[in-house]
């Protein structure tokens, strides 16, 4: 009787506690009550969402499992094995709090040996930081104005897309990049909103954001990896709607180099050729195609060598390469440089021009643009709001990004929108405002 | 500016990937499997010794040892193919490529690997003098028949693989996983640990079992003589029951009137299980159940994989 009273005291005070963290961090505080929901609300406010489902997911199966427990016979083969698998849940269940509450106590800027004291006295810790207002989350923001950002995507912008999509370039226009996940209880999360852009054929463009400011998720979103509520033009044709045809219109080079380390060079290139050039083009065509890559990027030399032999900088061509091979319109390399030094990289960046100025549009994304700023064309600058969406904080050419945002160098822009715990200044929501407001005031976002 | 393209169709990217599988076979040293079904082959059978074929016990060690070796080759041959290359395999998929196309490439390659480890541990087998030459149950020399059974098996453990590999995203992954579907395999072939109850429904789910099964048949277990029993009534002969030996009387007996193979025949004969009745049906049986499990298990492969765009970056 006793124990059944001290449970119940624990639950309420533990959830009484959850429930007052819920609220200041903004989330739906009766989750607070149902245990393994409340650590998922928690975790979707400290950005440990998945850690929060699997403490839910084990919860989840954990009651389920007692219940199966309770009704089979002791020292069964069956009760052995699901007594076995109560223990390695119970294990990955407390592991998961621990990742949660570290989560949340990061996010109240206190230090993760409370977490110790949280899962030793569940109630304790949570009912302090849920009620005395000394403790307030740090890491969270007031949501912006969507009002303000309304309508900043020009009507003449999206007149184009409905009407008459314009045969040259690439025309972006992505309403919104949002989660829907069946695990979701609640409203949908926004990954991005409210981008619009037209980049013109032959121009190298700079993709520049802090991290978490949905630059992958931009571009995922533009070749048509993970679809948005967006609509995507290239050359006049929808990439979405005819998927099937403009992958192949589309060059993807990673971060990582996704090569087969012991294939050599030129056989990796020809197996992308047989992929990806068209069943009618011939086995001349073929091997022309082939040279001209191998020339341009530099790799005709040692063609016959493995991979695996090359240096850093020729395996980033040889990824290249193989993305070259088809041809593509619009050509996206996500960090191209890293690992590289200053004057391979140049060397690299240079070639990417090369590849502009044969008409076709090369996105890239780097952390270090300044060694080679010189050569882009356009800058894109991505800034995480304080409401966790990604959104557009500028589009234009290198030296409009200065005079904007008043900064000398892009890695100085990115400070400026980078958020405070990442070492930047946290003006993002400035920025985005900022330039919403321009665009209004010209009239043609993103279009110069 | 919008006519459809056609590109390389499933047939005409297999021989792209089987191209590229046959020169990772040179390049990178997946020939290594070979010798290292040699070495395993030469460890089985110095362990399996000259019993195999000629007593129960001996043909049930011998044949679960050659089975092990088997599931083993199989599933080192696969466990990390598609997991290392994983990124590449999601990249090549949304440039273009069939994933029917990917695993049926790795399918023909892995039936070339596993067909020379098979013809390499019965060279061993062959070589080391183990009592394999007399006439098949289904074809016309025991030797081929083994073969096909022993590359089944391996063939059906190699997919099995293939279908882990496909679902786990890592080799360190991949290397937790393998050892516990190993153990799985082993403990529940039903062949050295009998096993009852509901435990015994797993056993038919398990490569081992079959293949066991088939070279039991094979080998003609149930006409083999029994020593066992005789061993341990041996141990017994000191033992008294009312002043007497009775247990002594009985073994001098039979030595005495040279009945001991008679003996041991005859309880071998009562040892007989029906599964392993020397049958040509039971052999295609178990055969079939292998070939099933290879189809399943690839096309599990080829399922699972299909959803490689899922994972996160």
């Amino acid at each position: 009787m006793l124990d059944t009273i001290l449970k119940i005291l624990v639950y309420v005070l533990t959830s009484v506690g959850i429930y007052g963290i819920l609220k200041k961090m903004k989330e739906t505080p009766w989750w607070a009550f149902i245990p393994g929901l409340r650590y998922y609300g928690l975790s979707r406010a400290c950005e440990r969402e998945q850690d929060g489902k699997i403490v839910l997911g084990t919860e989840i199966i954990l009651r389920i499992l007692g219940f199966v427990l309770n009704r089979i016979q002791p020292e069964s083969n069956l009760f052995i094995a699901v007594l076995v698998l109560v223990v390695v849940l119970i294990i990955i269940n407390v592991i998961y709090i621990v990742r949660v509450v570290i989560g949340v106590l990061h996010t109240f800027d206190l230090p993760q040996k409370y977490a110790a004291a949280w899962v030793i006295l569940p109630f304790v810790f949570p009912l302090i930081l849920g009620f005395n207002n000394k403790y307030q989350p740090v890491y969270l923001g007031q949501k912006i104005d969507d009002e303000l950002l309304a309508g900043t995507a020009p009507a003449s912008l999206t007149a184009a897309l409905d009407d008459d999509p314009g045969d040259d370039g690439l025309v972006v226009h992505v309403r919104a990049r949002k989660v829907n996940e069946l695990s979701r209880f609640r409203a949908t999360r926004y990954l991005l909103k409210d981008i619009n852009l037209t980049i013109p054929n032959g121009t190298l463009v700079l993709l520049l954001g802090g991290s978490g400011s949905g630059k992958t998720t931009l571009i995922n979103a533009i070749n048509g990896y993970e679809k948005a509520d967006a609509k995507i033009m290239l050359n006049g044709r929808d990439i979405y709607k005819e998927y099937g045809q403009m992958k192949y219109r589309i060059g993807f080079v990673p971060q990582q180099e996704l090569l087969r380390m012991n294939d050599t060079v030129i056989r990796t290139l020809r197996d992308a050729a047989d992929l990806r050039l068209p069943k009618e083009t011939t086995p001349e065509e073929k091997n022309r195609i082939i040279n001209d890559v191998m020339d341009t990027l530099g790799l005709t030399a040692g063609k016959e060598g493995l991979v695996s032999k090359k240096s850093g900088g020729m395996k980033k061509r040889i990824s290249i390469g193989t993305e070259l091979i088809s041809d593509p319109d619009l050509f996206i390399l996500d960090e191209p440089d890293s690992g590289l030094d200053g004057v391979i990289a140049r060397e690299l960046f240079e070639r990417l021009r090369e590849i502009a100025d044969r008409g076709k549009i090369v996105l890239v994304i780097t952390h270090t643009p300044d060694r080679v700023i010189d050569l882009f064309d356009k800058v894109i600058v991505l800034a995480r709001d304080s409401g966790k969406v990604g959104r557009l904080a500028f589009y234009g050419s290198p030296d409009e990004a200065r005079a904007f945002f008043e900064r000398d160098t892009m890695e100085r822009i990115l400070m400026c929108v980078n958020k405070k715990e990442d070492g930047g200044e946290g003006r993002a929501d400035e920025f985005i405002e900022k330039y919403a407001q321009l665009t209004k005031e010209r009239g043609t976002s993103g279009n110069e | 500016m919008s006519e459809k393209l056609h590109y390389r169709g499933r047939i005409g990217q297999i021989s792209i990937y089987l191209g590229k599988m046959l020169r990772m076979f040179v390049y990178q040293n997946d020939w290594k499997v070979l010798p290292m079904a040699a070495l395993i082959g030469g460890l089985v059978t110095f362990a399996v010794g000259p019993n195999m074929y000629v007593t129960q016990e001996g043909t049930i060690s011998g044949c679960f040892a050659l089975i092990c070796a088997c599931v083993w080759n199989g599933f080192f041959n696969s466990i990390q193919v598609i997991c290392r290359e994983r990124p590449i395999v999601k990249r090549e998929h949304r440039s273009g490529m069939h994933i029917t196309s990917y695993i049926a490439a790795h399918m023909i390659y892995q039936m070339m690997l596993c067909l020379l480890q098979t013809g390499i541990i019965l060279m061993i087998v062959d070589v080391a003098g183990l009592k394999v030459h007399s006439a098949g149950l289904i074809s016309k020399y025991l030797l081929v028949d083994m073969g096909i059974t022993m590359f089944l098996t391996t063939y059906a453990a190699d997919m099995l693989s293939l279908a882990i590999s496909a679902f786990v995203k890592n080799t360190t992954a991949a290397m937790t996983v393998m050892p516990f579907v190993m153990i799985f395999q082993l403990v529940f072939s039903g062949g050295l640990i009998p096993l009852t109850g509901p435990s015994a429904i797993f056993t038919d789910y398990t490569i081992t079992k079959w293949g066991l099964q088939s070279l039991c048949t094979l080998g003609d277990y149930n006409s083999q003589p029994m020593v066992t029993l005789w061993n341990t009534i041996w141990k017994f002969r000191a033992m008294e029951v009312d002043g007497q030996k009775p247990i002594k009387l009985m073994t001098d007996y039979i030595l005495k009137n040279n009945k001991l193979d008679e003996v041991l025949l005859e309880s071998g004969m009562y040892n007989g299980e029906k599964a392993y009745e020397y049958i040509s049906s039971n052999v295609t049986h178990c055969w079939t159940m292998l070939g099933i499990m290879v189809i399943v298990f690839a096309a599990a492969a080829v399922i699972i994989l299909e959803f490689v765009d899922k994972d996160r970056r």
